[in-house]
């Protein structure tokens, strides 16, 4: 049973430091993807995404629409609800499907050859941005039916628009690593839990209040039918059920005085003869260490 | 082994910890939302009471079109219009609500739209407000302001993940009828009291002081008198707790006098009536009213009741 949850243990860690790796490469140290500029082949006003094509939430985006010669333009996030009132009668390029890194599926959208107002004066954007040849928008997608808008501003159109495109999870990197450590620490785990001898250690640690050395010797024992005991092995033992675990204890024997020193006195003959501190007055103090 | 285990506990943590923030496929793909923000309710109300202030100063109605719309603002402008006319030299009294309730519906698509409840002490009444945003392009102006007295219960809403439930005029689910139709049924007994609607519908104190009204009109001599009354379309319609209704109905009314030859038909001086018709009724003259009327359906059946109204004449023919 042991060794079984020691295997699922280190196999469900090895899939954590796939993921952990996996995300680290995918990401990389900024965390996010990045494609573009693509250009854009329209010649009308607003380019929208369609209310289910961004179906996430928590991706942090970084959109960059350009426009030649300094136009204007505007980028802005809004809930669907308010982004397709917006656009309903105007002509637009409406993206029906988006794969990463850069695969949209667009549809033209006959209209006005205009937005009812400026989508600058409008105070329902989640998140928005224009500017004069580009314009930036940075935001993480929220918990709602969304959608993207890209829009000319003024009396120009987004003729010759290109557009970046990052996405990614804000920490992304960080996480990733975290999730190859934890994968790391759980293989780690999980061998420890294989080897079950070391885990009852501690529990008996744990009630002992003591730490055990590391070469505690563990024997099993087969008890027949006769009472007689039988040594087995480790191996052997897996296929028995623990009785009863006893802990033997050696008894503790007198421990060598490292710091004990020893005075010799050596006469004419060259015999050793061992004296005591309180005779050491008597005699002249040769270090061995000197002597040597 | 316990130095271990408490290096796999601060990993286990980081992970959960850093799972919280992973992007996960959104809950619902319904595409719809919160009709207001529930910060932005205080600021369109004090919007709303700026400009009103500053109308009711000039007493010039035009500012209140920023703010206000439908039959409001018909209400309004002519309320703003009789008292240009009556010169009277009084500033229109200016109060300051204060918001109690406020019950948002999600909608799928605009209008959008919400209940505000305030409460008007110097005016000893509250107010049941709609605000309605028609377009992603326009401002948030009021729609519908009925008035209720202030020992007036409403029936409780039913809301559900915090949002108010609204119920389509169209919709007949729990009722004697829909919405729409008890609207229509209401202005039919004002209509004509000895109709079936009449005898349906009981007599409330709207009711009460419209058929008054008329009664005393009516009594004038050398003057027919005669009163209709219409409906406008239902939109905003509020689920209540008891599985009822509340409907803002917009009731439209009519009072056409014709005057006997050789009679000239005046009213007391700062009446509606005088204002619109300064010199009188010597032959014909027809005044329009909107009433905008807080019904409510009772849960299970029964006819459509009054908590509140609020109206005045819009405009005014005569000769």
């Amino acid at each position: 049973m042991r060794t079984r949850l020691g295997w699922a243990l280190v196999a469900l860690s090895a899939v954590c430091v796939a993921l952990g790796v996996a995300v680290m490469v995918v990401l990389g140290p900024d965390s996010r993807m990045t494609t573009g500029p693509h250009p854009v082949d329209t010649d009308g006003f607003v380019v929208v995404t369609a209310p289910k094509v961004l179906t996430w939430q928590g991706v942090r985006i970084d959109v960059l629409a350009e426009l030649p010669a300094n136009k204007p333009v505007f980028v802005g996030l809004g809930n669907s609800v308010d982004v397709q009132d917006f656009v309903a009668d105007s002509e637009r390029l409406e993206v029906t499907s988006f794969g990463t890194p850069w695969s949209p599926r667009t549809r033209e959208v006959k209209g006005r050859e205009n937005l009812p107002s400026s989508p600058t004066a409008l105070d329902w954007w989640i998140a928005k941005s224009a500017g004069l040849g580009g314009a930036r928008l940075s935001t993480t997608l929220p918990d709602e039916t969304v959608s993207l808008a890209i829009t000319s501003v003024g009396s120009s159109n987004l003729t010759g628009l290109r557009v970046s495109l990052a996405y990614g999870v804000e920490g992304g990197f960080l996480k990733g690593t975290g999730l190859l450590l934890l994968g790391v620490g759980g293989v780690w785990a999980g061998l420890l839990v294989r080897r079950g001898p070391d885990l009852r250690r501690s529990e008996a640690d744990d009630v002992d209040g003591e730490q055990h050395v590391d070469d505690e010797e563990v024997v099993y024992v087969y008890l027949d039918d006769d009472g007689v005991e039988h040594e087995i092995s480790a191996a052997e033992a897996a296929g028995y059920d623990v009785v009863e675990t006893v802990v033997v204890e050696h008894p503790p024997g007198p421990e060598p005085d490292a710091a004990r020193v020893v005075y010799v006195f050596v006469d004419d003959d060259g015999v050793e003869h061992e004296v005591g501190e309180d005779e050491l007055d008597d005699y002249e103090i040769l270090d061995e260490e000197d002597e040597r | 082994m316990r130095r271990a285990l408490a290096v796999l506990v601060v990993l286990m943590t980081t992970a959960l910890l850093s799972s919280c923030a992973v992007p996960l496929p959104r809950g619902s793909s319904t595409v719809e939302k919160a009709a207001v923000r529930a910060d932005e309710v205080p600021q369109i109300l004090d919007r709303y009471q700026q400009v009103r202030a500053i109308a009711a100063k000039l007493l010039d109605p035009k500012p209140l079109s920023t703010v206000e719309a439908g039959s409001v603002l018909a209400i309004d402008s002519g309320t703003f219009e009789v008292e240009q006319r009556l010169a009277q030299d009084k500033d229109l009294p200016v109060s300051a609500p204060v918001l109690d309730e406020v019950h948002v519906p999600r909608v799928g698509a605009y209008p959008l739209w919400f209940v505000a409840v305030v409460s008007d002490k110097a005016a000893g009444v509250n107010r049941v407000q709609v605000f309605e945003r028609a377009s992603s392009v326009d401002p948030w102006l009021l729609v519908a302001s009925p008035e209720t007295l202030p020992d007036t219960e409403l029936p409780g809403l039913r809301h559900d993940d915090g949002f108010v439930l609204a119920v389509r005029p169209d919709n007949a689910a729990g009722l004697s009828s829909s919405p729409a139709e008890a609207a229509k049924l209401y202005a039919e007994a004002l209509d004509d009291p000895g109709s079936k609607a009449g005898a349906t519908v009981a007599d409330d104190g709207f009711i009460t002081q419209m058929r008054d009204a008329a009664k005393a009109n009516a009594g004038l001599d050398g003057v027919t008198f005669s009163q209709s009354w219409d409906v406008d379309d239902v939109e905003f319609v509020l689920r209540t707790d008891d599985g009822g209704a509340l409907v803002f109905a917009t009731l439209l009314r009519r009072d056409t006098y014709e005057v006997a030859d050789g009679i000239t038909v005046g009213w007391p001086g700062g009446s509606p009536q005088q204002a619109f018709l300064t010199g009188g009724i010597s032959s014909s003259g027809e005044l329009r009213f909107d009433h905008q009327v807080l019904l409510y359906l009772p849960g299970g059946g029964g006819p459509p009741r009054a908590l509140g109204q609020y109206g005045g004449v819009v405009s005014a023919d005569g000769s």
